[in-house]
């Protein structure tokens, strides 16, 4: 078992963390929100959880707090997260479909340039040397953390799902205004789901800044959002398992394709090209099809969509 | 700011902006006609420039799989001349549009059969821009190249003057940068405004079900439309390289985001949106004072914002009309 914590468990680790990211995605786009943000999110949990843990100014709070400090890295990577979360989601969800998505990457791209720039993020070289959480002697010890988290999520996506938030986000998702018309307010639900994404996205963040020891203007680029938002769609958009599933995979993909050398990352390319190509349902989309013996179904409508825009 | 450094900033401005224009023309054509944003733009711009590249230099030095393979032997018959670098130039643009060809023949088509979410295409054609830029960096390798610095000919400032006893310069590649932008807006309005081929395009643009049912071919159409929007691409990719003279794999990355920022602002699918996107952000990031030049690429981003939240049509762009 050890051995094989030695060998993997970082892989796990990785593959929990971003089955993670892929719910904060998941959140919003239960309302058919598209957001890109949450690499955003995921960049200033880190960054605050990275200053906390090395900072001159938090030395003497590192040293009353002793472990403690851990959670309250999370809590602030949470509640940072959070408040951009509602900084940015309530002008940005007057937009839909595609001008969401792209309102949503320049937020990303404006946080990580003022990342680049600030002193207190470490600049182009971004903050290393993030003391282990709790003192873990291994990264994949990093899976005691991220794998309650991820279950902790679980449930409260099934739960959320059942309830009366939940079938409001799902209103809304359909059809916007019918929602609308029939007394569901729109904006504050879009708002709580993306709200919710955020401040998993900022915990995670958290989490993660001791987990890669290093954090920089990287952890929260263009690509980590379109490796997210394919992570979510390669998975399934549609059920909680979904980005769980497509997370895990999109990230332990490089790693198995590793004996691949150089062209692994052309593979990469190419699985999510065949992946959105012949699994439009997802993974688990898919795999739900299989289980269920083709019941009647309505025509579900798409998802919101740049064709949408055009009309 | 004094006078002169206004004009210098101007004049960069309107160079940068017009690459920015005709780079962003590339993926309102594509948006237009089916409703997708194109994600593997940046790395079809990118491969204009190495194409161009190959074609002028013949040879690569860097590390790669093709290291070393010479394509002409006795140095290429285009180098070293003005006029059979612009042959070259189009040759290269012709190559990135043909390369949009087979993107959306291998990426988009199979997807448009079946009717799939655009989301999905969104993801197909990042995989295709991940395939393209570390294809790139696997055959010619991970460095820059620089492109023959007589690529125009050795050409002395096309114009410096003074005012208010400081120098302004301008650069005889941004004169070719805005000429030729300017020609080939001119010639893409030509073709769509006024030629059947255009009227075609827009009847499909319009709708495609009733333009197919009036006999128009709607795949031949979406051909061309990817072939104009490589081509286009290809080509600023070529005139931004030459301009700084580098080209490496990540060298479109930051175009392609800057190119959606463009056409958000101008409008999407407005192809005068572009234009005026593409200019309004160079002269914006031309203005940025050099003491904040460090956030010079949030520039864009922060107008790609404050639009949406302002105008979310786009500068030019028609409102979309709310489906009840």
């Amino acid at each position: 078992m050890d051995d094989f914590l030695q060998t993997y468990g970082f892989l796990i680790a990785t593959m929990l963390q971003a089955g993670l990211l892929g719910l904060s995605l998941y959140f919003p786009l239960q309302a058919g929100q598209l957001s890109l943000a949450s690499p955003g999110f995921y960049a200033v949990g880190g960054y605050a959880a990275a200053i906390l843990l090395t900072n001159p100014a938090f030395a003497g709070l590192r040293d009353t707090l002793g472990n403690g400090m851990f959670p309250l890295t999370w809590l602030a990577g949470a509640v940072l997260g959070g408040l951009l979360g509602v900084v940015v989601g309530v002008p940005a969800l007057r937009l839909r479909g595609i001008y969401l998505a792209l309102a949503t990457i320049a937020f990303v791209e404006i946080l990580r340039v003022v990342a680049l720039n600030l002193t207190v993020t470490g600049g182009a070289v971004g903050i290393f040397g993030i003391p282990q959480a709790f003192g873990f002697q291994d990264r994949w010890q990093y899976i005691f953390l991220f794998l309650p988290l991820l279950l902790l999520t679980l449930l409260f996506a099934r739960q959320l799902e059942r309830s009366r938030v939940g079938r409001a986000l799902r209103a809304i998702r359909e059809d916007e205004l019918a929602a609308d018309a029939m007394g569901v307010p729109p904006t504050q639900y879009k708002v709580l789901a993306f709200v919710i994404g955020a401040v998993l996205a900022g915990l995670v963040g958290a989490m993660s800044a001791p987990f890669l020891n290093t954090w920089n203007a990287k952890q929260g680029t263009f690509d980590a959002s379109i490796t997210i938002l394919a992570a979510v769609l390669i998975g399934g958009s549609r059920n909680i398992w979904g980005p769980v599933v497509g997370g895990a995979l999109l990230a332990a993909v490089p790693e198995v394709l590793r004996f691949l050398a150089d062209w692994r990352l052309v593979i990469n390319g190419l699985v999510l090209v065949v992946a959105s190509l012949y699994l439009p349902q997802g993974i688990v989309g898919a795999l739900e099809r299989l289980g269920r013996p083709r019941p009647p179904q309505r025509p579900t409508p798409a998802p919101v969509s740049a064709a949408e825009v055009k009309s | 700011m004094e006078f002169s450094q206004f004009v210098q900033s101007l004049l960069n401005g309107l160079a940068i902006g017009s690459v920015y224009a005709i780079f962003a023309l590339g993926y309102t054509l594509v948006f237009s006609i089916l409703g997708i944003i194109n994600f593997a733009h940046g790395a079809v711009f990118t491969l204009g420039a190495y194409f161009t590249y190959t074609l002028v230099v013949g040879e690569f030095s860097n590390n790669g799989l093709l290291k070393g393979v010479a394509l002409f032997p006795g140095g290429s018959p285009l180098s070293g001349n003005p006029l059979t670098f612009a042959l070259a130039t189009l040759l290269g643009a012709a190559g990135a549009g043909l390369i949009a060809v087979l993107i959306e023949r291998l990426a988009f088509r199979p997807m448009r059969s079946r009717g799939a979410d655009p989301l999905l295409a969104l993801v197909s054609s990042l995989g295709v821009a991940l395939v393209i830029v570390n294809l790139i960096q696997l055959l010619v390798g991970a460095e820059i190249y620089n492109f023959p610095s007589d690529a125009y000919g050795e050409t002395p400032p096309a114009l410096s003057f003074t005012l208010g006893g400081k120098i302004v310069i301008i650069r005889t590649v941004q004169v070719i940068i805005f000429a030729v932008s300017l020609v080939m807006l001119a010639v893409l309005g030509y073709v769509i405004g006024r030629t059947k081929i255009g009227k075609a395009l827009r009847a499909v643009a319009e709708n495609p079900t009733t333009a197919s049912l009036l006999g128009i071919s709607v795949d031949r159409f979406i051909v061309i439309t990817f072939f104009l929007s490589g081509f286009v691409g290809g080509l600023a990719g070529t005139l931004v390289g030459t301009a700084f003279g580098v080209a490496g794999p990540y060298f479109g990355v930051t175009y392609g985001l800057k190119g959606l920022a463009v056409i958000v602002l101008g409008g999407l699918g407005s192809i005068p949106g572009a234009v005026l996107g593409g200019l309004v952000i160079g002269l914006a990031e031309a203005f940025v004072p050099a003491e904040y030049s460090a956030y010079k690429d949030a520039v864009a981003f922060a107008l790609l914002f404050v639009i949406l939240l302002v105008r979310p049509q786009g500068l030019l762009g028609r409102a979309a009309i709310q489906k009840v």
